[in-house]
């Protein structure tokens, strides 16, 4: 008797505990009726295309630039002074490490944002084994 | 940079090693792609260079590329020497990707939600789904053909239909349309810089008042339906334009709050005392003609309360300018403020008062080249022997130099509701208009 006394109190427990749920979810969002299927849609794309541009190959490189000129040119970015000491150590650098690279610092004329045909054609003149370019930031 | 480098290594067959700061060298993969083509060697500094002290410079020299990790002047001397690969060598057109559809693919509402913030064509605030309905209302705003070309920029090219569905995502009426298209003629001048740069649009003509715009009390506040859609839709066109997306392309280190609305108001040119002249018409259009704006600048500082006799608001903006970079200015003041100073201070055009500005703002030598942005652009000119700037170089520190020397570069604008004798004195220039009409 008290076995079957504590049964119905579990099944009674049990059918409270469903109908909570039953009453959750007829309040909640989730609807699980086909109708409830969020509808898809199609919408304009925003997105512009973008070609890509031609390759172009970089210049062979030398072996070594032992016995060499190089130019460090400095573009100015954020004024003469923002990084011009960065290519006076690299020159320190070569001096200390690779005397023989003939090191030569320039300042490009057009700044950051401008050229300086005179420079290109002496560097090209001096037939440069390499060069530097920068500080950009 | 890549420029100059690319020149050399095509004209000379010489070869070169880009440097850069760690900051912008990623930037590289878009401009091989999509700018420059040519897959120029790179090593990366340490961020900042300007600024620093040279024993810092020594170290940056003596230690590491922050791209291939390798000691920083083994990795230069190997960008000049070690024998190219089979991608430095790569020649033509690469293979290109398909071009971006017309129609995205069907999905859900939520789902088409998360993709417009994963591809960053948002300003993260809501938006209504551009469904072909909507954008083709739009359409209906301007006699312009849907595949005519906005803007351009490289091979991108915004088209009067992309620049409807930029008006529908932000809520725009057909009505704004022309507005809106001029708006988007000038996309590619949206803000993008690592200084955090901004805009200001400025809206004159009649058109203001067709469109419901507001240019009196709260003019520049989020108060008006058409001020802040118009402001809004510079962003989403602008970002979209330009292929900006945070670390691929956007690169404002601080960014502006300023570029969810890019200060977009109208000219309360009906307040205007007699004589001063809208900014249209500054700008050397009509006064009937329709035109915006699109100024672009950084700063915006604010009188914060009444304008004073003793110290008047002339005086006032020369003091505040001071602070300013010194290249350009646009003043905006409350009607009161106009009306004060022509009929209190003498001041008949805001021409007068932009000559009165350029005249009088003083700004210490030292601080006028401790400006970044005209250090980088002007001092290359001064080393050149190139006036003014030369003089200024040479100027001791702590001496004024008058920098406004373009006396057109100082605008002025009114707006407001004589509610209070403020202004706002900014950095912003205008190189000039769009008329709307063209594209009604």
């Amino acid at each position: 008797m008290r076995k079957k006394g504590t049964w119905a109190s579990f099944l009674f427990v049990l059918f409270v505990l469903i109908s909570i749920g039953l009453m959750a979810c007829d309040t909640g969002n989730v609807d699980t009726t086909e109708n409830s299927v969020e509808p898809m849609i199609t919408v304009m794309n925003p997105a512009l295309s973008t070609s890509m541009v031609e390759r172009i190959p970089l210049a062979p490189r030398t072996d070594t630039i032992e016995g060499k000129t190089i130019y460090l040119v400095d573009l100015q970015w954020g004024g003469p002074e923002a990084a011009y000491s960065v290519f006076e150590e690299m020159k320190a650098w070569f001096s200390r490490n690779m005397p023989s690279v003939n090191v030569e610092i320039r300042r490009s004329s057009g700044g950051p944002f401008g050229d300086d045909p005179e420079l290109r054609k002496e560097i090209i003149a001096q037939n440069a084994a390499g060069v530097v370019v920068g500080i950009g930031g | 940079m890549s420029r100059f480098a690319g020149s050399i290594e095509t004209e000379g067959k010489i070869p070169t090693v880009g440097a850069s700061g760690v900051n912008v060298v990623n930037f590289k993969d878009y401009m091989l792609k999509y700018s420059f083509g040519m897959p120029i060697r790179y090593v990366a500094f340490p961020f900042p260079i300007a600024g620093q002290p040279r024993s810092v410079h020594k170290e940056y020299v003596e230690g590491k590329d922050l791209l291939s990790e390798a000691p920083m002047m083994q990795a230069i001397i190997d960008g000049l020497t070690k024998p190219l690969t089979d991608e430095e060598l790569k020649t033509g057109m690469p293979s290109e990707g398909a071009p971006e559809p017309r129609f995205l693919k069907a999905d859900t509402e939520d789902n088409l939600r998360r993709l417009f913030k994963e591809r960053e064509w948002t300003d993260y605030n809501t938006i209504i789904l551009p469904v072909e309905e909507k954008v083709t209302e739009m359409l209906e705003g301007t006699g312009h053909k849907p595949d005519e070309v906005v803007c351009e920029s490289g091979s991108r090219k915004m088209t009067v239909e992309k620049a409807a569905i930029y008006a529908v995502m932000v809520g725009a009426k057909p009505e704004y349309f022309p507005t809106i298209l001029a708006i988007c003629s000038r996309a590619s001048s949206f803000g993008n810089s690592t200084s955090s740069m901004a805009n200001m649009i400025v809206v004159n003509g009649p058109v203001r008042k067709e469109l419901g715009m507001n240019s009196g009390t709260d003019a520049l506040g989020p108060y008006n339906e058409a001020n802040a859609v118009l402001g809004r839709v510079f962003t989403i066109a602008g970002k979209i334009m330009g292929d900006l997306r945070l670390n691929a392309g956007a690169y404002s280190t601080l960014g502006s709050n300023l570029q969810y609305n890019n200060i977009c108001f109208a000219e309360n040119e009906e307040a205007l005392p007699e004589g001063w002249e809208p900014l249209h018409v500054q700008l050397g259009f009509k006064s009937t003609d329709n035109v915006v704006s699109i100024g672009i600048g950084w700063s915006y500082i604010s009188s914060v309360g009444e304008a004073q006799i003793s110290h008047p608001p002339h005086m006032m903006f020369r003091d505040y300018m001071r602070s300013l970079a010194g290249m350009s200015a646009t003043i905006v003041m409350d009607p009161t403020v106009a009306g004060l100073l022509k009929d209190a201070h003498g001041f008949n055009t805001k021409e007068e008062l932009s000559k009165y500005l350029s005249e009088n703002v003083g700004v210490a030598a030292g601080t006028y080249w401790g400006n970044g942005v005209n250090t980088t652009a002007f001092k290359p000119m001064a080393l050149q022997g190139r006036e003014p700037y030369a003089t200024w170089m040479n100027t001791p520190p702590e001496e004024l130099i008058k920098p406004f020397t373009n006396a057109r570069g100082i605008r002025v604008v009114v707006a407001g509701g004589g509610i209070q004798t403020t202004w706002f004195v900014t950095d912003f220039q205008f190189p000039g208009g769009v008329l709307i009409d063209k594209w009604r």
